[in-house]
């Protein structure tokens, strides 16, 4: 009897613990669906935004496109008309009115000019002016440079030298040569627009390890310490009027500096040493890297290529030349036709990478990956995708088993290519995960890293670098690819646009996770512009630097020890 | 002497490119204000060179030269685009179309004659 009691008490106490814990169940997923709901309506919000913000910028595309013609194909027409009547070709014009004609012709021309400068800003401001990036030699630009100006110069009576280089090195770097032409020309024309009769323009031109630096200087009035500065700012010039009686656009330095720090360089003004009577005038220092693309980054001894590398593929030739290029750099290589077998091979060999194609018959590649990912044997395993995709243009809704794969190279490949993102796959599952966070805001950066700091925990080291700036952002990435990128979009020597089509031209870096932590609402194709390797948007005003934290450090266990079918979750409702 | 059939909508245009064309080069020099008309222009009195606006009711200059490449008797005559889009990208499109070249408004009316000579390799 006593027994049945215990009994009926203890089922009594049971089902109310149950029922207690059923309502605190019931009431967590009120909870969770109001979260749910919320992250719904947030990313409608913020879909509907960024069909406004592109919609907005489809229509500023077509009124600059309306705006260059409509202005052109009149200016056309008086601009011919003037040059035909001033030319005196058809029958004698008198002196005054010729004065007046050539009055009408140089003013035309003023505006065309204009009108160009103002294109060419609105077009470098917005990005779209991307940059085609060869190896440059700097000498034989700056000759460029003078060869286009000599007509200038000489009716100005100025002379231009370039100095020979001291080491009698010839400068070579990375850029894009029309623009950096464009940067000189203009230069030059400033020096000779304001340098008096007889005297000589210089060009020096220097190197550091990372830079080199070119110095134009000229003998002109030169320009007030106050105003060294400013002048690089639109319509600002040294003395009212100069646009009119030198002819120049107020906006010739302002895209000047928009080429430099498209670059990743700098450009500033200086006056001349005032102890040096016979030069007055001022010097335009340009400084930029020189080389902007890494054929190959350097590998640390530690991760020497070694170890087994399994090449699933089922293009008998492509495995076969893939499987050379690896013995041939140091790694034990097994093959694989189909997926299935690859699979088989992963569960019984000690692998430390595969090299996945994703288009094969039978088990397709993602199946392979998937089973792979799921499988408690292979998961750890990481893998490189080889697909035709860009690492940019892989689906990125939808499917959670695009960032199971720790590397991507697309086809066709450069061996370069295949062993620098083989090299950073195998890297990055050791060690503490390196950070770089590219942040000019200083306050911001440090809540960032302060959170990192406290948020350590054993077994997840993570090092973060900070850096202000584009330029010091090529270099951090140049001197150690970091795992992680954390970008702001606005910088003050340039945008994260710029970076991340510089990232992609390396091939070292051009499929690192990055995370865009941006200040302000980003447009879908501006989404698209900054993808890079698995990538995160997270707006600022949305998102916690504590969420930033969490995220890395997701992404960092990620890196190390992939979870099956665990995709990267950004904070709900925020991932792109 | 060389003759030039000019296609453009702009009758100044027309007017300032044909007097320069005639006046700096010596160019023998006729003109049509569309598309379709410049096409009936080139059959009826094939020219040496075609310098054809870019932008033009109806049919545009792309498209003209399309249609005039698709016409035996006329697909052989060079043709050059006069263009006030100076956007990388539209020069680009243009330039895969095929012409002999590309050329940007406002023009120097003193220049293009020899512009267009350089273009199309004549030498006199």
């Amino acid at each position: 009897m006593a027994l049945a009691y215990l009994l009926v008490a203890t089922l009594l106490v049971a089902s109310v613990a149950l029922l207690i814990a059923y309502n605190r169940a019931q009431q967590q997923i009120r909870v969770l669906t109001e979260k749910c709901e919320e992250a719904i309506r947030l990313s409608q919000q913020q879909q509907q935004t960024l069909r406004e913000h592109r919609h907005l910028e489809t229509i500023k595309d077509e009124f600059i496109s309306t705006v260059s013609h409509e202005l052109r194909t009149p200016l056309t027409s008086i601009r011919g008309a003037l040059g035909l009547l001033s030319s005196g070709m058809l029958g004698k014009v008198d002196a005054t009115a010729h004065n007046l004609l050539r009055i009408a012709s140089t003013n035309t021309d003023r505006l065309v000019r204009l009108i160009n400068d103002i294109l060419d800003l609105e077009r470098m401001d917005s990005e779209r002016a991307s940059l085609q990036i060869h190896r440059c030699s700097l000498p034989e630009l700056l000759v460029q440079a003078v060869e286009t100006m000599a007509p200038m110069a000489e009716a100005a009576g100025v002379s231009v030298q370039i100095v020979p280089e001291p080491n009698g090195d010839i400068i070579a770097f990375d850029g894009d040569p029309d623009r950096v032409l464009q940067l000189l020309c203009n230069l030059l024309s400033n020096a000779i627009k304001f340098s008096p009769p007889g005297a000589p323009i210089l060009l020096h031109t220097s190197t550091t390890p990372t830079d080199f630096v070119l110095r134009i200087e000229d003998a002109g009035r030169g320009i007030p310490a106050e105003q060294l500065e400013t002048i690089f700012n639109r319509f600002q010039q040294v003395e009212p009027g100069d646009s009119r009686q030198k002819g120049g656009t107020g906006l010739g330095l302002a895209i000047c500096r928009s080429i430099a720090t498209q670059h990743g360089g700098n450009i500033w003004a200086e006056r001349n040493d005032t102890s040096h009577p016979g030069r007055p005038g001022s010097t335009f220092v340009l400084q930029m890297p020189r080389i902007t693309v890494l054929e190959s980054l350097p590998m640390s001894p530690a991760i020497r290529p070694s170890g087994t590398i399994l090449v699933c593929d089922d293009d008998a030739g492509v495995r076969h030349i893939l499987a050379e290029q690896l013995r041939q750099h140091g790694y034990t290589v097994l093959e694989a036709e189909r997926g299935d077998q690859a699979i088989q091979l992963a569960e019984h060999q000690r692998i430390e990478a595969i090299l996945l194609d994703l288009y094969m018959p039978g088990l397709s590649g993602w199946e392979t990956l998937e089973r792979l990912k799921n499988n408690p044997v292979t998961a750890d395993i990481p893998v490189v995708v080889l697909s035709a995709l860009s690492p940019a243009a892989r689906p990125s809704r939808g499917a959670p088993l695009i960032d199971a794969a720790q590397g991507w190279v697309q086809k066709p490949f450069t061996e370069t290519l295949l062993l620098a993102e083989l090299g950073r796959v195998l890297r990055a599952s050791a060690g503490p995960g390196r950070i770089l966070l590219i942040e000019d805001d200083n306050d911001l950066a440090t809540v960032v890293l302060s959170h990192f700091e406290a948020g350590a925990t054993a077994g997840e080291e993570v090092s973060i670098q900070h850096v202000r700036s584009l330029h010091q952002a090529k270099a951090a990435c140049l001197a150690a690819p970091p795992d992680i990128l954390i970008l702001d979009v606005g910088l003050t020597d340039g945008t994260g646009f710029s970076l991340v089509e510089w990232l992609r031209q390396q091939p070292a870096l051009s499929n690192l996770p990055l995370i865009v932590y941006s200040g302000r609402h980003l447009s879908e194709r501006e989404m698209e512009q900054l993808r890079l390797g698995p990538t995160q948007f997270l707006p600022k005003d949305r998102v916690a630097p504590h969420d930033v934290e969490e995220l890395v450090r997701t992404m960092v266990r990620h890196l190390r020890t992939p979870a099956p079918a665990a995709p990267i979750a950004a904070p709900v409702g925020l991932s792109a | 002497m060389r003759r030039i059939l000019i296609i453009d909508d702009e009758d100044d245009i027309r007017e300032v490119a044909a007097l320069s064309l005639e006046s700096m080069a010596g160019w023998h020099v006729t003109t049509a204000s569309s598309g379709a008309e410049g096409i009936r222009a080139a059959l009826a009195d094939p020219p040496d060179a075609i310098l054809m606006d870019v932008m033009m009711p109806m049919m545009d200059g792309p498209t003209t030269f399309k249609e005039m490449q698709a016409i035996p008797a006329i697909a052989h005559i060079p043709v050059l685009l006069l263009t006030a889009k100076v956007q990388g990208v539209d020069q680009r499109r243009f330039a895969g179309l095929g012409v002999a070249a590309v050329l940007f408004k406002p023009f120097d009316p003193l220049t293009l004659a020899s512009q267009m000579s350089t273009a199309l390799g004549w030498t006199t």
